[in-house]
């Protein structure tokens, strides 16, 4: 597939430089240019985590740090009042993100093979259903969200930042498609060869969702990674909460370092970064999608 | 499975049934979730929006009819809110788009297929931090004495000004656009890639050989061609703007002025957490619920008029 579109391109690319030659030129610059913009600032975070608060603000700024100071991250990871409630903070952020990752991924995937792979009655209105939650923003149902949360007595817990985020409507939208193109004879055989019907979807139809599951999986992973206006609402306590508000109660205490808030914003960055790296064609793929339920 | 004999005819039926339950059963989970915590929620801010309703009041919510509504459309401070919406929406995604798909065009032209990978790469990466990391970068680069000012006036050779990015009313504002666009413009510029990988390459084959130079071939082919994709887009783009919240927010407890960047979603997390005037906030939900579903109709209606087919 990917070979196909290249050729489609790089077939057009002699006519075009040959046309205009200076075309090149700014395409080029303009690329590269693109490239400093999106890059710089992360570079950015990156040396001045290593630098005192007195370095980074010095004009003209001096990209390589002179010292290598550490102390930023030792700073970050203990807070201003010494409670090294960081780590607390990032494992939350992670057990968080990576539960909502998996219930979203399991039952995305259990409701879209219903919709797409059994004929029942009002069938297409349980998907228009769903597909209609996409269209209220989170931020219009925060507050009333936070009351059935407190209701159900959740709120400050791991279920309240949970729980609202177990599905998402997309999620169930991606399954559906993908599903829908399933070849229905392996259902089929699989019946014929006596497999019940919830060992069909474990065994036969989730395996062979892998792309789609990945890329559902880290789209949900990324969400809640993000998410600050739920936490915000509902993680009271310190130990509740997650690494964005973290980062933005850092930054708004005075007596923060410069140094420490950038070496606090790259650790919270890392995981990211680490996915990124390795899985950086789901990020790209999975980016031509809708994302839903974000804070 | 389709029995063509009337034997099997009844077995059939029943297998159906069967397969029914099987798919209601497996629909089930996600119909409860959605009821309780969309569909529901929605409801319920719709019904709190009529009350005057506190969080810690001792008094019963009092029924207000439209009371929240009327109060609010003669607020200037809600006004204030919807214009800064609508200064940071149209100001951040109608540039957005523009780049993104002048950016993804580029990169169609880039031979080497890893060179346009790595590309891809750089300019996806902001949109893997979240987004209070990059208010915080930011806030850092638009300290007065810091790389925002240095890179401005490096270029405009104007040494020693400061452009005020966090103190000045206008300047914040398009701080924030600033910071919205660095961490979307990688996203959005991948949407269009995605969306010139689908037009076939027979198109401007044919079009070269009836003697179309390539700024012709991008304004007759590869425009019309594209058109869905950008409506899809700039309505995507316009939907994730009138939403934001993090950027100002981190920006606001960082110490810049309130005002110019308070949008709705933060005027409804002050009104409704900080201030506890739930049904007040309520009825501001409402408001941006409505007018994102009529973003969203324009862009069904639009979507479903301008499919193409090659």
């Amino acid at each position: 597939m990917d070979e196909l579109r290249t050729s489609r391109f790089s077939s057009r690319v002699p006519q075009v430089l040959k046309n205009i030659p200076w075309a090149r030129v700014i395409i080029w610059t303009a690329l590269i240019g693109m490239v400093v913009f999106t890059v710089m600032p992360l570079l950015f975070m990156l040396t001045a985590s290593f630098m005192t608060s007195r370095q980074i603000v010095r004009m003209p700024f001096n990209w390589i740090p002179e010292t290598f100071f550490v102390t930023n991250f030792l700073q970050a990871l203990r807070g201003n009042d010494g409670s090294w409630i960081f780590t607390r903070n990032i494992l939350n952020s992670l057990f968080v993100a990576t539960t909502v990752a998996i219930t979203t991924v399991l039952i995305a995937s259990i409701t879209g093979y219903g919709i797409a792979k059994f004929k029942f009655k009002g069938r297409n209105f349980v998907f228009m259903l769903i597909m209609a939650t996409m269209m209220i923003p989170f931020e219009a149902i925060m507050i009333p969200l936070y009351m059935v949360t407190t209701s159900f007595k959740m709120q400050d817990s791991y279920m309240g930042l949970i729980v609202p985020f177990l599905v998402s409507a997309f999620g169930v939208f991606q399954m559906r498609q993908y599903l829908t193109t399933f070849p229905t004879e392996f259902l089929d055989a699989s019946r014929v060869d006596g497999l019940g019907e919830f060992q069909i979807f474990w065994q036969i139809v989730f395996p062979n969702c892998a792309p789609v599951i990945a890329t559902l999986g880290i789209l949900s992973f990324r969400g809640q990674w993000d998410n600050l206006l739920w936490p915000l609402l509902v993680a009271q306590s310190e130990k509740m909460k997650t690494i964005p508000l973290y980062i933005s109660k850092f930054a708004e205490e005075k007596l923060t370092d410069e140094g420490a808030m950038m070496a606090a914003a790259l650790i919270a960055s890392i995981p990211m970064f680490i996915m990124f790296g390795a899985l950086s064609k789901y990020f790209i793929g999975g980016s031509a999608v809708y994302e839903s339920r974000k804070g | 499975m389709k029995p063509n004999s009337l034997t099997h005819k009844r077995k059939y039926i029943g297998i159906e049934r069967i397969q029914a339950r099987w798919g209601i059963a497996f629909v089930i989970p996600a119909i409860l979730f959605f009821s309780l915590f969309s569909f529901y929620p929605i409801l319920n801010a719709l019904y709190t929006s009529l009350f005057d309703k506190r969080v810690l009041s001792l008094l019963p919510p009092t029924f207000m009819g439209l009371g929240n509504y009327i109060y609010l459309f003669k607020s200037a401070d809600f006004w204030n809110s919807v214009r800064a919406t609508f200064v940071f929406t149209f100001g951040t995604f109608m540039p957005m788009v523009v780049v993104s798909l002048a950016f993804a065009v580029f990169l169609s032209l880039v031979k080497n297929k890893k060179v346009r990978g790595m590309f891809q790469i750089a300019y996806y990466t902001p949109a893997v931090i979240s987004s209070v990391v990059a208010a915080a970068i930011w806030l850092l680069i638009f300290d007065p004495r810091g790389l925002g000012n240095q890179w401005v006036n490096f270029i405009l050779n104007t040494p020693g000004v400061d452009n005020k990015w966090l103190a000045d009313a206008t300047m914040v504002q398009l701080s924030t656009m600033i910071v919205y666009f660095w961490k979307y413009i990688g996203y959005f510029i991948i949407l269009f890639v995605t969306g010139l990988s689908t037009i076939p390459s027979s198109i401007y084959e044919a079009a070269t050989i009836d003697g179309a130079n390539p700024w012709q071939s991008f304004w007759r082919i590869t425009m019309p061609l594209l058109k869905p994709t950008v409506v899809l887009v700039s309505i995507m783009a316009m939907l994730q703007c009138l939403k934001t919240f993090g950027t100002q927010y981190l920006f606001v407890q960082g110490g810049a002025p309130r005002a110019p960047i308070n949008v709705i979603t933060l005027n409804i997390y002050t009104t409704g957490i900080r201030n506890q005037r739930i049904g007040r906030a309520s009825a501001m939900s409402i408001i941006l619920f409505i007018i994102m579903l009529i973003f969203t109709w324009v862009q069904f209606r639009t979507s479903k008029s301008e499919e193409v087919e090659y």
